[in-house]
């Protein structure tokens, strides 16, 4: 559908304005809210994460297609909790305790809900608490911690032994990543999978739940 | 050998790496900030909150590890003065953060930015008046915003935060004699710079805001930019070294690939920076490149650079590509990774060690340092193997360092000395602003409320001058050094 394309494509340049208009008339038209994301949205987002992949797109270009990606799902999102679509799955994401830096996880965040997952955002300086708190209250399927500072890499440690003890473990997959995070610190903690960027997170979330 | 004699030994090796020529032995540098404490024994509180702490950390470093050349304190925030001014964007070890990390930095959220949007022609207008009348209000719980009732704690906090500063950088002078007398360890940097591209994303509008701006008002930014040019090159050359031998300071931090695309780099980054590297190389100033995660993007564009004009310290970068683009003209430090030296093993920061100093220290022009500031995660044992190896290891055979009396040649041994600055612009082209860099109000300005100035006039307006350049100094320093 040709004004269809125009959602992917506003997507694409982050334009959020022609995002939310192509979507309000789309659903306003009666197009399926899941044929929005999936033909149009997710195919965006993909391609953004590749163009960031190959250097033609940069965090700039990033955070503009996230937020125009954003502007449309919130009017979509509750026509399909409605209808009661499921979401491809559930990821909470957050900045490990005592780390602050959020760019990087807020672009994986981004990324994942392109790729149609929902993504519970848990901020910055997250402890294990309430890593293990989402768990088992939102029935997530992975969590994703960011780390940015040698000093706080620890944390992720922590965070995977308080998952254990709260015998949560076994019920989710744990994704690290972040500028000093290397595989072998991943395998070192028992983590189910390591991304050293956000452009390969959806493929990530794919593999390790496959 | 007596502590001044290992000083100008260790001073002409770390100059002699600086001009990217070949020393007795790789100079060893390490940044260490919070890494003091631990060896010390101390917290991080104690050395971000009392400072003689953190010197007396930096002097048992030095004194201890066969170190060339540190930085006098790494942990350079001082929250007692950042505590007085009152400043949001400190996390204070020990005051809403735990006492066990160091002072953290805490960027505001995107719609609380320090500047906001519409605010970019007052700053282009006047720089310094922007931020003594916008932005310190802001920044502060205790200072009052300019319309706003005057108050005790608004007046304490300006008195106090400013004798602060001026206790704390008058500290420094004791502590780098400290070095060099007990130690013979020199103090590695002097003064401060950032790029105008980068200070607009870390003091005032923030990261997201300014990437926003630059596809809303692109044009608005550069002028922005331009404008900020001339203060930020005056305080980079009224703090660096008056001998002209240890380099000036410059911490990037986002006007790398990703965070900005390679255009913005083009339009905006660079040529907003490049002239104010060179004003500083004009006048024979060396500047060290701190070169935050990567900039492998950007390395043809410091190529261009004068010869020896600066220092590249490589981050999360490649090394062996930085050597390999850069070494014809600079010198380079770093590129051993931090997370090596905290959570590897001796022989594997050995192992790296080698393989750098294999791959780019082989013709000289190249000091040893980890990748990024070492904070209290880094192995003590790992620094131990980082310094013994580049020892055994990073000695020069046929060198051209003269050991027998280094002393000697040291004090015409500058990264300048013989280079050919006639043909550089600098800041020349550059309009000059409306209020010159380094004062606040100017004279003609205050000149019209007194009455006709008798006797000699040249000494009052040179103390007025003078006196107002303190004021200028504090605002700018709160915003490049706190
Ligand atoms: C921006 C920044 C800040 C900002 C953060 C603002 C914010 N909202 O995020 C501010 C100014 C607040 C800050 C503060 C500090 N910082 Co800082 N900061 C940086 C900087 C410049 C960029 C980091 C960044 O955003 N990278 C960009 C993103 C896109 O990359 P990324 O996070 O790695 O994410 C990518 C991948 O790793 C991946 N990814 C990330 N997470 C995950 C998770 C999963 C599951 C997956 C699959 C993938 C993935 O996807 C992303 C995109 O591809 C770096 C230096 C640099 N230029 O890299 C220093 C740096 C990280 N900071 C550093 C330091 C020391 C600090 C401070 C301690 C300084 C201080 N004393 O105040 C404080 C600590 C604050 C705290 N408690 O966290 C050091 C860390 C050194 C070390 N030993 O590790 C660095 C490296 C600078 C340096 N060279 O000294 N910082």
């Amino acid at each position: 559908m040709q004004e269809l394309q125009l959602l992917h494509d506003a997507i694409l340049k982050g334009d959020a304005k022609t995002a939310k208009s192509v979507t309000e008339q789309a659903l306003a038209s009666g197009v399926e809210p899941l044929k929005l994301v999936q033909d149009y949205m997710v195919p965006a987002m993909g391609e953004v994460g590749r163009r960031f992949e190959c250097n033609d797109y940069f965090v700039p270009e990033l955070l503009l297609a996230a937020r125009a990606m954003k502007g449309a799902l919130e009017l979509i999102r509750p026509l399909l909790v409605a209808s009661g679509v499921q979401p491809v799955g559930r990821v909470a994401v957050g900045t490990v305790k005592g780390d602050m830096h959020d760019i990087g996880k807020n672009l994986v965040a981004a990324m994942l809900e392109g790729g149609g997952y929902e993504v519970i955002d848990l901020g910055v300086n997250v402890s294990p608490e309430q890593f293990v708190a989402a768990v088992k209250e939102k029935n997530v399927q992975i969590v994703a911690l960011s780390a940015l500072l040698t000093t706080t890499m620890p944390s992720m440690k922590t965070t995977i032994e308080a998952l254990k003890q709260a015998g949560v473990r076994d019920k989710v997959k744990v994704l690290i990543g972040g500028a000093p995070i290397t595989k072998r610190y991943a395998d070192e903690i028992g983590a189910d999978g390591f991304g050293e960027s956000a452009a390969g997170a959806v493929a990530l979330a794919k593999q390790v739940t496959g | 050998m007596n502590t001044n004699q290992l000083y100008q030994e260790r001073l002409t090796r770390y100059l002699t790496a600086l001009r990217n020529e070949k020393p007795d032995k790789i100079p060893i540098r390490p940044f260490v900030a919070e890494f003091t404490a631990k060896y010390a024994g101390m917290t991080c509180q104690q050395v971000a909150h009392d400072y003689n702490l953190a010197f007396e950390a930096a002097v048992k470093c030095a004194r201890e590890f066969d170190w060339d050349a540190i930085v006098p304190n790494m942990v350079y925030v001082w929250t007692g003065l950042a505590q007085a001014a009152g400043l949001r964007y400190y996390g204070i070890p020990g005051i809403g953060i735990p006492h066990t990390t160091g002072f953290n930095y805490i960027e505001p959220p995107e719609d609380n930015a320090f500047m906001r949007e519409d605010e970019y022609d007052a700053l282009i207008d006047d720089p310094t008046g922007f931020l003594y009348n916008v932005w310190l209000p802001r920044v502060s719980t205790e200072v009052a915003a300019i319309g706003q009732p005057a108050t005790y704690r608004h007046n304490l906090a300006l008195v106090k935060s400013s004798m602060a500063m001026m206790v704390y950088f008058t500290a420094f002078g004791p502590q780098i004699q400290r070095l060099h007398d007990e130690c013979g360890t020199v103090s590695a940097i002097a003064g401060i710079f950032k790029a105008p591209f980068d200070i607009i994303g870390d003091k005032l509008r923030g990261y997201i805001g300014l990437t926003m701006d630059m596809v809303t008002q692109p044009d608005k930014v550069l002028k922005a930019c331009e404008a900020l040019m001339p203060h930020l090159t005056h305080v980079g050359l009224t703090t660096a070294d008056p001998a002209k031998q240890v380099p000036i300071g410059f911490w990037m931090h986002r006007g790398c690939v990703p965070f900005i695309s390679p255009k913005q780099f083009q339009s905006h980054y660079w040529p907003t920076l490049k002239p104010c590297i060179e004003e500083f190389w004009k006048r024979g100033n060396q500047t060290m490149f701190y070169a935050e995660g990567k900039w492998n993007h950007h390395l043809d564009d410091f190529a261009t650079l004068p010869e020896r004009s600066i220092l590249f310290h490589v981050d999360q970068g490649d090394i062996f590509l930085a050597h390999k683009k850069l070494h014809h003209k600079f010198a380079l430090s770093g590129g051993i990774p931090n997370v090596l030296l905290s959570y590897g093993k001796p022989d594997e920061v050995r192992a790296h060690c080698r393989k750098v100093i294999d791959g780019v220290a082989k013709e000289g022009g190249y000091i040893m340092d980890a990748s990024a500031i070492m904070q209290d995660d880094t192995s003590i044992e790992n620094l131990r193997a980082l310094t013994d190896v580049t020892r055994e290891y990073g000695v020069y055979s046929g060198s051209t360092q003269s050991s027998a009396n280094p002393a000697k040649s040291c004090g015409t041994l500058r990264p300048c000395h013989g280079a050919d600055v006639s043909k550089l612009t600098g800041l020349s082209g550059l309009a000059a602003p409306r209020i010159k860099p380094g004062i606040c109000r100017p004279w003609e300005e205050k000149a019209r409320e007194l009455p006709p100035i008798t006797g000699d006039q040249d000494l009052v307006r040179r103390v007025w001058e003078n006196v107002e350049a303190l004021g200028n100094t504090y605002i700018w320093q709160l915003l490049l050094s706190f």
